[in-house]
């Protein structure tokens, strides 16, 4: 068990350290150079060289990487080229309203696609066919247009909800929900797909014989089965979630990372974008080791190796 | 028929709006004091310290926070503010600013000669590298002459100078507060001497600034004196505009600006919501500036091809409904110094344009239709930078693309670029079209900005035209008024008629309210809305 735990750390940090460092090499790939971006409209003799000497530029490449990792490893992640903030102080303020985003959405996604699936695996055909459209739309429907009519209907005419802001819990039921509805449309189909392969199995019929209840027979004995397959699509799923909670908090204008790292990669912020790509790379690492605790947990079989 | 009777509906509403507007300020009756909005802004500053900001349609933020030496009114002169009076040395090259002596920081700190001189040495010196130093190309030293008297000294005669003295990029901020370093991330700390204090930024969601109690000391232009009416202002960043548009209908925020002309019906005949459109154009048009220097456009022939191959006025009035005018020359229309000789001089003339082709050797087709010349197709580049692109103006270019290729086989490209791409392209010289609306502040440093040897498109190009860098750097020196005049005319009519750039359309800016928040209007010195400095609510 622990030996088990300890490769698992070691290979994150082998994970975090080589998104760092693929992450490094493809924003200095990009096309400009930073003292030019940073310069902006500017243009007076000394400017560029002293823009690249206040930022340590003007070393080479490998230098700025090994002074990176040094850095870090000492937990300083430096100053934002361009918000001219502490990098954990930008990260650190932003980070809070995006965790609560995406755990509520992934929450309410467990829970709607579960629902569905429960409700309508091996039912008739039109509830079937009607679950299947709805899942159908929200998994196709882009985020962006997703939000702006949760936000027509019931924040701008029923007025249920804030637009965004510091109203407490009411500010997020509408983001998380937006985030929520394409993740569940996905799990629903997945699962439902597996539970009715489950629900032709002959010990679904031994069950039944038993006269327990269908609800039962679903929640108990074949969502179980079916759980597997799901689970295996979290590590994706914390990848939309996150991906999702850039374009939520942009239309729902709330704080958080999702801004600040497309800003920062589109302005060549380096200091930023390595700080948000190695908390993505841990945050991946620590869900795919709850992942697979939670298989041992869903299958016994699995327990016994 | 439904497209045209929906812009002809809201060319319509505009029209009221604006006759409206004006009924509705006589209307508006006496301020009172008291009160907070909130106001939903589309552009969140990345930064708010003014001397290092650097997009236009945040600064009016800073400008609750900010003051500067002198204010620009709405007919160009200018009027007191933190200088009472102000003369220029004979030979052009010594301001010297009479300050006043009551005005106090946000911090504490007293306001004098002193804290101007910290200001532009912090300004001037290269690694701070601040944005607002382009201002300050000849500025060369400060003089404290006593503690209420500065004297500010040029290398070099700069009849563009008083004006960058009343621009917020160069505001005053409190000497302490600059000692601190960097001030981007606001707050408390960017302690200026404005109408407003900055209280608290939570980036991502809101900025929150109260009123200075003893502020006495507003810009000459302003409707009042003393301190502002508003208790508190708080900006709430709202990037989607539809966003903004439901908030402010549903009563979740009492003031936006950044309306699109597709949202104007919206406010414009309601009883409970007011529209106001700001000055269009009162700086620069939106503007095609191309690269002269770079095959094919270094034959004029192509480039007033371009210029002249498309009807801009029909693909103006489709994308923005109406409500914006198109241009005529890279000077917007508002401004005293707009050249209207310029008017009707120039576009829509296809035929012209494909003689003018012809004429320069671009007479192959190749299999999309496009014009080639010794096999190669006649194609330049519009490299976009993405942070720049706003309200619909990469759909008129695609408009502008899809004719110019039906009448005349030209090639237009549209591009949109990265920031670093853009970066690049500039310091290499080697951009092809730049589009793109300036800074406001003085029509000559505007003109040398875009056009000048050392501007920012061409300080990077070996052989820019002789001809019109000159007269712009003989206009950048001009003290005399009306030769200025004649020279920046001059300036923008060669422009157009060597076609080194293509005027686009005059943007305007939309503000929408509930109709009890007074006092809204637009400053002339940063051609956007104004702080709330001005703004009530009526009981």
């Amino acid at each position: 068990m622990w030996s088990r735990i300890i490769s698992r750390l070691l290979t994150s940090l082998v994970v975090a350290w080589a998104s760092v460092t693929a992450s490094f090499l493809a924003l200095h790939a990009l096309p400009g150079r930073i003292q030019d971006i940073l310069a902006g409209d500017l243009e007076y003799p000394g400017l560029r060289e002293a823009i690249a000497a206040e930022w340590g530029l003007d070393r080479s490449l490998l230098a700025q990487y090994l002074d990176f990792l040094l850095r870090i490893l000492q937990g300083d992640f430096g100053t934002s080229y361009v918000l001219r903030q502490p990098v954990t102080e930008v990260v650190g303020s932003q980070l809070m309203p995006t965790v609560q985003l995406a755990l509520l959405g992934g929450l309410l996604a467990i829970v709607i696609g579960v629902a569905l699936a429960l409700l309508t695996a091996g039912r008739g055909r039109i509830s079937r066919q009607i679950a299947s459209f709805l899942e159908l739309v929200f998994a196709s429907t882009p985020v962006f247009w997703l939000g702006i009519l949760l936000l027509m209907a019931f924040s701008f005419t029923l007025r249920w909800f804030p637009v965004s802001g510091g109203s407490g819990w009411k500010s997020i039921v509408l983001p998380s929900l937006t985030l929520a509805l394409p993740t569940a449309g996905l799990l629903a189909q997945v699962l439902r797909e597996a539970m009715e392969k489950t629900l032709d199995q002959p010990f679904v019929t031994t069950v039944r014989s038993r006269g327990v209840g269908e609800l039962v027979i679903r929640a108990r004995h074949v969502l179980r089965h079916a759980l597997l397959p799901a689970v295996t699509l979290g590590g994706w799923l914390i990848g939309g979630l996150l991906g999702g909670a850039v374009i939520t908090e942009k239309v729902f204008g709330r704080p958080g990372l999702g801004t600040v790292t497309l800003g920062a990669v589109l302005t060549h912020d380096v200091p930023v974008v390595l700080a948000v790509v190695l908390l993505a790379a841990f945050i991946h690492v620590a869900a795919s080791t709850l992942l697979d605790i939670l298989y041992l947990l869903i299958d016994p079989r699995l327990r016994a190796q | 028929m439904r497209k045209i009777s929906i812009s002809a509906r809201a060319s319509i509403a505009i029209v009221s709006v604006m006759l409206g507007g004006q009924l509705a300020q006589a209307q508006e009756g006496k301020p009172v004091s008291g009160g907070a909005i909130t106001w939903g802004v589309a552009t969140e500053p990345s930064c708010f310290d003014p001397h290092r900001a650097s997009q236009q349609a945040a600064f009016f933020v800073a400008r609750n926070y900010i003051d500067s030496l002198v204010g620009k009114k709405t007919d160009g002169t200018f009027a007191p503010w933190l200088a009472t009076e102000w003369s220029i040395s004979p030979d052009g090259k010594e301001y010297t600013y009479k300050l006043r002596e009551d005005v106090v920081f946000h911090d504490g700190e007293k306001f004098d000669a002193a804290a101007v001189k910290a200001n532009y040495d912090f300004v001037k010196k290269p690694e701070n590298a601040t944005n607002a130093v382009a201002l300050l190309q000849y500025f060369d030293r400060a003089e404290v002459v006593s503690p209420y008297v500065v004297k500010l000294i040029l290398t070099q005669p700069d009849s563009t100078f008083l004006e960058s003295t009343s621009n917020v990029k160069l505001g005053i901020i409190s000497p302490k507060a600059l000692a601190k370093g960097d001030l981007c991330g606001g707050g408390p700390l960017l302690a200026g001497s404005g109408p407003f204090v900055f209280e608290r930024y939570s980036r991502g969601q809101s900025a929150v600034f109260v009123r200075n109690k003893d502020y006495k000391w507003g810009p000459g232009y302003a409707a009042h004196t003393g301190p502002a009416y508003l208790d508190r202002v708080t900006l709430r960043f709202l990037p989607e505009a539809a966003v903004r548009a439901g908030a402010l209908t549903s009563g979740q925020v009492d003031l936006i600006e950044g309306v699109q002309p597709t949202d104007a019906p919206l406010f414009a005949d309601q009883a409970e919501f007011k529209l106001l459109t700001g000055p269009s154009g009162a700086s620069t048009s939106f503007t095609f500036n191309i690269n002269y220097t770079i095959p094919p456009a270094d034959d004029v022939r192509v480039r007033r091809a371009l210029r002249d191959g498309f009807d801009l006025e029909p693909l103006v009035k489709q994308v923005y409904l109406g409500t914006v005018p198109r241009a005529w020359s890279i000077i917007g229309p508002a401004n005293p110094a707009y050249n209207k000789a310029l008017v009707g001089a120039w576009g829509n003339n296809i035929a012209g344009a494909n003689k003018l082709l012809d004429e320069a050797g671009w007479t192959g087709r190749d299999s999309e239709g496009f014009r080639t010349k010794n096999g190669v197709r006649l194609k330049i580049d519009v490299g976009y930078p993405q942070p720049y692109v706003r309200d619909n103006r990469e759909v008129l270019i695609q408009g502008i693309q899809a004719a110019l290729r039906k009448n005349i086989g030209f090639d237009l490209n549209l591009r949109i670029i990265t920031a670093g791409e853009y970066a690049k392209n500039n310091a290499n010289g080697n951009w092809t079209i730049y589009p793109n609306t300036d800074n406001p502040s003085d029509p000559a440093r505007e003109l040398w900005d875009m056009l000048g040897s050392k501007g920012f498109l061409y300080s990077n190009i070996a052989n820019p035209d002789p001809q019109i860098t000159g007269l712009i750097d003989e206009a950048l020196r001009s003290t005399d008024v009306a030769k200025k005049r004649a020279l920046t005319d001059e300036i923008q009519k060669l422009g157009v008629d060597q076609a080194f750039i293509v005027p686009m359309f005059a943007p305007s800016w939309f503000l929408a309210a509930k109709n009890n928040v007074n006092g809204l209007s637009f400053e002339a010195g940063l051609d956007s809305p104004s702080s709330a400095y001005d703004f009530w609510l009526a009981k």
